[in-house]
């Protein structure tokens, strides 16, 4: 193919465009809401998957010791927990850390005073955070067991077990819904854009007639159309990305007030982080599903 | 140059749209294929210009058998043979001029030749002083030159015209029919498939009557009888 070719079908194609505005507009809307849609569930996916993985990351299981046990009992049982496959961290929470945690975490003076350095009540203990929280009863049992009942004063875990469960529950269910919401509204959205692009190359399909009437070659008349294509994933893409600049500059305060700072902090931070990723994914995912759909509807008005 | 033996075309499992035909058109031939609608003479141009092939026979073509044809040789195929249809076919949105240039665009030729070429055809079918026409703001018998033009542009061999005065009143039609046969004096094939009665009958030239998909009668200097 020479220049001239090249040339021929790229002013066919934005020529086309022009004259058929109306429907090029229509299409370019409707794939802006097809990239909004699919690009929104897909963020949406990795951001609740994010926070709900940072949920699970903070739940442990906190070991108290007696204050009989020696400081040799409390380190064997440290080294053997934190050799485990299923544990990530095991940490060490000693008298003067105990208090300086107490310390904080009391806003009243007066039971602030009740602790003191010289007078300190509170045990020594172990923090214990497994791979998968789910695992944190079979931590639970062992350190229960009848061998450790001389050394251990109380295990946390059964005071806010449900909680915990409840929390683990509603994170994987979040997660599984968010999945199938975004492969359902994904798939719904690549119909529709399937739809539009068949109907734009149907209303041409006189135009496609004559040009192979008069001797086109296929890929003389299949070019314009993935310029057109072209065209139509460009302008979606970049009228995609300035919806959801505004959007999130127009949401984010009001989730911020309902779900507090952690989700839109994550969802903002997210968007920034991977800006041009976004962008050219987009891109990519505009220019081939209209270019892929294009060839594949026009191929039934090109036969023999 | 166009030899035709035993075609037939059976639509579905027994529709019979056209049943062992066989003929010979030679070098420089003007031939009207008469015939009712139905009769066979669509499927039969449809062959010719490769839109449909034949379930049995061959079609040759300068002695090639265009049944055999590659989908992508057929592109340099239509460009040898000019076709005209019924209902003009002409891109709504370009100008009588464009329209005609567009069946050289495609082909990959350069500026100049189109430049050269355009002007000169529109001129041959009496169209140049309309030029920047829309294809909406001329008459049938207009449009017709302009279709015509296009698919003289290649300067082909054979031109097949296919009910060319079908949407034409009669004085418009037999310009058509007299610009045909001017081409053809300049020795391009030419093959009319037309129902007009009074066309045929005016031209004298050879008369390929087809009913029921079979060739009925084959006269030089015919008439139209059924």
């Amino acid at each position: 193919m020479n220049i001239i070719s090249i040339k021929r079908i790229t002013n066919l194609g934005l020529i086309n465009f022009w004259r058929n505005r109306w429907l090029s507009l229509a299409s370019t809307l409707i794939m802006t809401l097809t990239l909004l849609i699919i690009t929104l569930f897909v963020v949406m996916t990795i951001v609740i998957g994010k926070t709900t993985d940072r949920i699970r990351s903070k739940i442990d299981v906190s070991v108290y010791f007696k204050d009989s046990a020696t400081t040799q009992e409390i380190s064997n049982l440290q080294q053997e927990l934190a050799s485990r496959s299923d544990v990530k961290e095991v940490r060490y929470i000693s008298k003067e850390e105990a208090l300086d945690i107490w310390d904080q975490q009391q806003k009243n003076q007066r039971i602030k005073e009740l602790v003191t350095a010289e007078e300190n009540p509170l045990p020594r203990s172990l923090t214990i955070k497994t791979v998968d929280p789910a695992n944190l009863q079979k931590i639970v049992d062992y350190v229960s067991g009848p061998q450790f009942a001389s050394i251990i004063h109380k295990v946390s875990y059964e005071d806010n077990k449900q909680i915990i469960d409840k929390l683990l529950a509603i994170t994987s269910f979040i997660k599984k819904i968010g999945l199938i919401f975004s492969i359902v509204f994904i798939i719904i959205s690549i119909l529709v854009i399937l739809n539009t692009i068949r109907l734009t190359i149907f209303t041409r399909k006189d135009e496609i007639e004559i040009m192979r009437l008069v001797g086109a070659s296929d890929r003389f008349i299949k070019g314009p159309f993935i310029i057109e294509g072209m065209l139509y994933g460009i302008l979606a893409c970049i009228l995609a990305m300035g919806i959801l600049w505004l959007a999130i500059g127009f949401v984010s305060p009001l989730i911020n007030q309902y779900l507090g700072t952690a989700v839109t902090e994550n969802m903002i931070n997210f968007f920034l982080g991977h800006f041009i990723l976004i962008f050219f994914l987009q891109l990519l995912v505009g220019i081939v599903a209209v270019i892929k759909n294009s060839l594949f509807s026009i191929r039934k008005y090109l036969k023999i | 140059m166009i030899e035709i033996v035993g075609v037939s075309k059976i639509y579905g499992e027994r529709i019979k749209a056209l049943e062992n035909i066989n003929l010979k058109i030679e070098k420089g031939e003007f031939v009207s294929i008469v015939g009712p609608s139905g009769a066979g003479k669509s499927t039969l141009v449809k062959m010719l210009i490769c839109e449909e092939k034949p379930t049995s026979g061959k079609i040759l073509i300068a002695g090639r058998n265009i049944v055999q044809l590659r989908p992508q040789e057929l592109p340099y195929f239509r460009r040898k043979v000019g076709v005209v249809f019924q209902d003009f076919k002409l891109l709504a949105q370009k100008t009588v001029y464009e329209n005609v240039a567009f069946a050289l665009e495609v082909c990959e030729a350069m500026p100049e030749e189109i430049n050269d070429k355009v002007p000169r055809i529109l001129d041959l079918v009496g169209m140049l002083k309309r030029k920047d026409n829309m294809p909406d703001e001329l008459s049938g018998g207009e449009k017709q030159r302009v279709s015509i033009a296009r698919a003289l542009v290649h300067s082909p061999k054979i031109l097949i015209a296919d009910e060319p005065t079908g949407n034409l009143d009669p004085i418009n039609a037999w310009e058509i029919i007299e610009l045909l046969a001017r081409i053809n004096k300049r020795g391009t094939i030419v093959l009319l498939a037309t129902h007009n009665k009074a066309i045929v009958d005016r031209l004298k030239r050879r008369v390929v009557l087809i009913k029921d998909g079979k060739i009925i009668s084959d006269k030089y200097r015919g008439g139209y009888l059924i």
